[in-house]
């Protein structure tokens, strides 16, 4: 993660839950250019993909702690054989150097031809631990039936890993975001590495399947506040709730004993899919608005916040509602799409005044900034 | 960056680390002390407790105060079992510690690569083939506690597997490695096993030999490399190895001389040589041979007469002998090129003659008596050690492996009193004469003769070949061997200690279960000695592969070596070696294969249609079925019920989702059907469908 010195204080100001990652004392001493030269090179060596196998093409190995504790005891054994004048302790010293190289095909196999597929994410609220699922599928080309891969870990810049002991032909591992801000998350690439088979080194690529996840404002728990002026002429709709009823058609549920028998859909009975009833909608009630300028709080973000809880709650009690923000009308509806509709328009609002006047906003630009410099 | 993956310790690990650590440390069983035994013990019964949970692990403040007594009890001790033996038993007592004292993966990593250096330590005193494998199998077992970590199978079984395949894997190129890497001297001085010594000693009395004498533990071996190819050596009485020169004389007891031992003492830091005698002479003979001794944690070394060695760690000291700078505490293997026929110190210095002049004062004058009458009758030196060799002859002396114990005036007690004696006193007594007559002559001891293996074409040196002669230095023919025992019982040195002694056998009596007493079996001779010759070719091929066996192994392989052949046998044998590997471990692929399980189902298809059948492959798996059940039903009803459950299982196969378990079993099943499907297939002549027709 590439921030800036004031933001990261900031932050941890502000969530004292955020996990902050430490990098290694080594990783610190590459200087900023290097780390965005590299991270050019692999973007373009290994471009976002929907489907990204791995191959010879992006697999790096290099030798780990261990790895390198394993060469001082080749060389050790070395001079104590040498020193002995025994034919036999060379003959070790030689066997695990060669076991050293036989763990680099080894390392290699464990990370060919995994292939990565991104899954649709569930919903994403800042603040909150988000998971992006991604589908392993193992080597099916194979000889061998052992199609399994050892010991896989995936993680995102600056995030925390998620390890499957063993992929099965096809696994889903669940990649940890912690923390997202709302607006557009772009995790960028995922490191993917093992440290199969003997942990004398470490295995790694990285996969860009080009995902993105709007992260909606983190719910805050909230009175409802609805406006039930009519903000626009032109709605003509001016109902609040809906209920059961006849006017609207909603969709086609299985018939239930006893259901008049008008509502149901014989079209599709003919079609041999079996009793269906359809079903109908009635709006009832006033209207209502959730509006930005009407809600209550300290700052935007926190008004976004009792915005989003609003929507989630609103929808659940199948209200229908519009969303006024200070620049973007959402028309009164209901329904899962409206209300992502609605949070996606939360989400990705901007203020239209100064910058300087949210310093909550100016963080989230720049960390977004800092997730596409990552990619 | 951290998840619990490296602080939580999975039970096929702890498994694993259970074996290993058996596996480790049985094998240093003589070198541990008791009470490293007991602590090692008591460790490992702790980690069984903690593997089966009756146990917690212990607080580490015992630990440490366990590790702090053990040190100083060590450090304490360590004068005691010497300095490799302390250090050896630290290292077990740190790796029983740290065993239970495992809390993380790290800790697993040091214990392993600890239990790679135990295992280095073992194989400094067990040399063997069959050491080797078992030695191998432990590095395989101490490789499975890391695959355990990194390979999530349930089965410890698999674990095992890919781990033998792992070293299985990694031993050619090590092979290779073995070869062409390069061997150095020893660097520097390094602490010794301090173990009961065997074989010669640098002091004798006269009581000493026979012991020796008894053993009939190998020495060394010896292979001749004759420019004709053949591997025999000079005659059985020209075999006389020498191993110690002693020149100082108190009245009881023979020892080496102070400048000689300093000499000794100084090997490491100076690079002593000889000068070589230069062979321009034609008849000039010279023995090349490779000995290969067996620990005698003694310095010296063997050698015919003029012994000359040009490997790393040996020196050439003034008095001919060969001296290594290390004790030999395992099996050492070094060349010797011999000049038997060129003359040993032609001018005497002063110094030297003087050495081995000098008697103790006042003792024996019965033989000072005896030597004064050589020296009036036979004025020519050779002449007088020729009439002194004759005396043993001519007078009544015995050969005997029991002498009486001689008196204060040892040799006149000898001379003129009992007798009787073995080699040493033959030689000490010749020795006396002479320098009594004023003639330079010094006690040389070693061995005598060898057995040879006409399989490996080598000869085998025993300790109760242990011999002790004598050289007298001659005007203009340097030092002289006489060896006086050969007057008392020639047969002895005419061919070889076993005739002279075979109605005896006092000498075997010490070690009942001697392969030496196979002898009069000669299928089991044969055996012993093809069993002999491979541990010869062990010994000389792999214990001691040098620089010139890589000389002749590559000039055997590539014929003229250069450079350039070596450059590309290398490259050549590292990719042959690494395509053999991704094979193995599946990342190469010759051609694309047929997925098994359609194969296997078309390949019953085609069997089908030869046996008279519709050749339909493109019928669905089902239809097929009900295809066969038409024509087979009423002639071949197993075969159906076969084929029924051979084509359920295909579907269910390819066309439904399993688990990965399901899939396996299903798998198996699916191969086992197939088997017997080929087989009755296989059997049946023709599926008449004449039957089923006349039915319908």
């Amino acid at each position: 993660m590439f921030k800036g010195k004031q933001n990261s204080t900031e932050s941890s100001a502000l969530n004292n839950d955020f996990v902050q990652v430490k990098n290694s004392w080594l990783v610190k001493l590459i200087p900023p250019s290097a780390k965005k030269r590299w991270s050019r090179w692999i973007g373009r060596r290994l471009p976002p993909q929907a489907k990204v196998t791995l191959s010879h093409k992006g697999i790096f190995i290099l030798p780990t702690a261990f790895g390198i504790a394993w060469i001082a005891l080749i060389i050790l054994l070395y001079l104590f054989g040498t020193n002995y004048q025994n034919n036999l302790v060379i003959g070790l010293s030689l066997l695990l150097a060669s076991v050293f190289h036989t763990c680099i095909i080894y390392s290699y196999k464990n990370l060919a031809g995994l292939t990565f597929n991104a899954v649709k994410p569930a919903d994403a609220y800042a603040g909150k631990l988000h998971t992006f699922p991604v589908m392993l599928t193992g080597h099916t080309k194979q000889k061998h039936h052992d199609t399994t891969h050892q010991q896989i870990c995936m993680q995102f810049a600056g995030q925390r890993h998620v390890r499957l002991a063993q992929t099965e032909e096809q696994s889903i591992a669940t990649v940890q975001y912690h923390n997202p801000r709302r607006g557009l998350l772009t995790p960028g690439r995922i490191k993917v590495w093992s440290n199969f088979p003997l942990g004398l080194f470490k295995a790694w690529s990285y996969v860009d399947l080009n995902l993105h996840q709007v992260v909606f404002a983190k719910p805050i728990e909230s009175d409802i506040q609805l406006v039930s002026e009519n903000y626009s002429e032109q709605n003509e709709i001016s109902h609040g709730k809906v209920r059961p009823g006849v006017d609207e058609y909603t969709g086609l549920r299985s018939y239930v004993t006893g259901e008049s028998l008008k509502q149901v859909a014989w079209k599709q009975w003919a079609q041999d899919k079996g009793m269906l009833t359809k079903e109908f909608n009635e709006p009832e009630g006033t209207p209502v608005w959730l509006s930005l300028a009407q809600t209550s709080g300290v700052d935007l973000e926190e008004k976004l916040s009792k915005l989003s809880w609003q929507v989630n709650y609103l929808t659940n009690k199948k209200q229908i509602f519009g969303l006024i923000l200070t620049d973007k009308v959402i028309s009164q509806n209901t329904g899962d799409a409206h209300r992502i509709e609605c949070q996606k328009a939360i989400a990705l609002f901007k203020p239209q005044f100064s910058m300087t006047q949210d310093s909550n906003r100016q963080q989230q630009s720049e960390q977004n900034q800092g997730a596409n410099d990552a990619r | 960056m951290q998840d619990n993956f490296d602080s939580i310790i999975s039970r096929n690990t702890l498994f694993w680390l259970l074996v290993t650590n058996v596996a480790v440390l049985t094998p240093q069983f003589e070198h541990a002390t008791a009470w490293t035994l007991a602590i090692c013990a008591i460790c490992f019964v702790w980690r069984v407790g903690i593997y089966f949970g009756k146990v917690a692990a212990p607080p580490k403040l015992l630990v440490t105060l366990l590790a702090i007594g053990a040190a100083i009890t060590l450090g304490l001790v360590s004068s005691q079992i010497g300095l490799l033996n302390a250090l050896i038993n630290l290292l077990l007592l740190g790796y029983a510690l740290k065993y239970i004292e495992m809390r993380q993966i790290r800790d697993v990593k040091a214990v392993v690569l600890v239990g790679y250096f135990i295992i280095a330590l073992t194989l400094l005193d067990q040399q063997t083939i069959i050491n080797t494998l078992h030695l191998t199998l432990v590095v395989v077992i101490n490789t499975c506690v890391l695959i355990s970590i990194y390979q999530d199978k349930r089965k410890p079984m698999a674990n095992a597997l890919f781990s033998f395949k792992l070293i299985l894997h990694s031993i050619p190129l090590a092979i290779l490695l073995f070869v062409v890497f390069p061997r150095l001297g020893p660097l520097w001085l390094v602490p010794s096993m301090k173990t009961a010594k065997t074989g010669l000693s640098n002091e004798l009395s006269f009581g000493d030999i026979t012991n020796l004498t008894r053993s009939a533990e190998l020495a060394f071996r010896v292979g001749f490399e004759n420019p004709d190819g053949s591997t025999t050596g000079p005659a059985n009485t020209d075999l006389y190895w020498r191993t110690l020169v002693m020149e100082n004389y108190d009245g009881t007891t023979w020892r080496q001389d102070d400048s000689i031992i300093n000499l000794q003492r100084q090997a490491f830091f100076q690079n002593i040589q000889r000068k070589m005698p230069t062979t321009t002479d034609e008849t000039a003979k010279v023995y090349q041979y490779t000995v290969i001794s067996e620990p005698s944690h003694q310095k010296w070394l063997y050698g015919l007469d003029e012994a000359f060695s040009q490997d790393k760690g040996i020196v050439e000291l003034p008095d001919y002998r060969i001296f290594s700078i290390r004790p030999v505490d395992q099996r050492q293997s070094y060349r010797v090129s011999s000049f038997p026929n060129s003359i040993m110190d032609a001018h005497l210095s002063d110094e030297i003659r003087q050495i081995n002049t000098r008697l103790p004062a006042e003792t024996n004058p019965q033989t000072w008596q005896l030597a004064q009458q050589f020296k009036r009758n036979y004025p020519e030196p050779k002449a007088r050690v020729s009439a002194m060799m004759n005396h043993f002859a001519e007078q009544q002396y015995f050969y005997t492996l029991t002498p009486q114990i001689l008196g204060e005036q040892q040799i006149d007690d000898f001379l003129f009193n009992t007798q009787a004696g073995f080699c040493a006193h033959y030689a000490s007594a010749l020795v006396f004469l002479a320098r009594a007559s004023g003639l330079p002559a010094r006690m040389v001891t070693g061995y005598q003769g060898g057995e040879y293996n006409p399989k490996a074409g080598y000869y085998s040196v025993y300790q109760y070949m242990a011999h002790a002669w004598t050289e007298v230095w001659i005007e203009g023919e340097g030092w002289q061997r006489f060896d006086p025992t050969a007057m008392i019982a020639p047969e002895r040195i005419l061919d070889g200690f076993d005739a002279t002694f075979d109605s005896q056998t006092s000498y075997l009596q010490d070690s009942p279960f001697s392969t030496l007493r196979l002898k009069q079996y000669p299928w089991l001779n044969e055996l012993r000695n093809q069993i002999a010759s491979l541990d010869y070719y062990w010994s000389v091929w792999v214990l001691g592969f040098d620089e010139e066996h890589k000389q002749q192994l590559l000039q055997k392989l590539l014929g003229e070596v250069n450079t350039t052949k070596i450059a590309i046998m290398m490259l050549v044998s590292i990719i042959v070696i690494l395509l053999f590997i991704a094979y193995f471990a599946g990342l190469l692929q010759f051609r694309p294969k047929q997925d098994p399980i359609n194969r296997k189902y078309h390949s019953i298809l085609q069997r089908f249609s030869q046996k008279g059948l519709p050749n339909n492959q493109q019928l669905p798996p089902v239809s097929y079925l009900q295809l066969v059940e038409q024509h087979a039903q009423s002639s071949q009803p197993g075969l159906v019920k076969l084929f029924t459950q051979f084509t359920t299982l295909y579907v269910m196969l390819k066309y439904q989702p399993l688990t990965s378990q399901e899939r396996v079993d299903n798998l198996k099943k699916y191969n086992r059907l197939y088997q017997k499907l080929t087989l009755k297939l296989f059997t049946i002549k023709q599926i008449s469908d004449s039957n089923s027709h006349s039915f319908l």
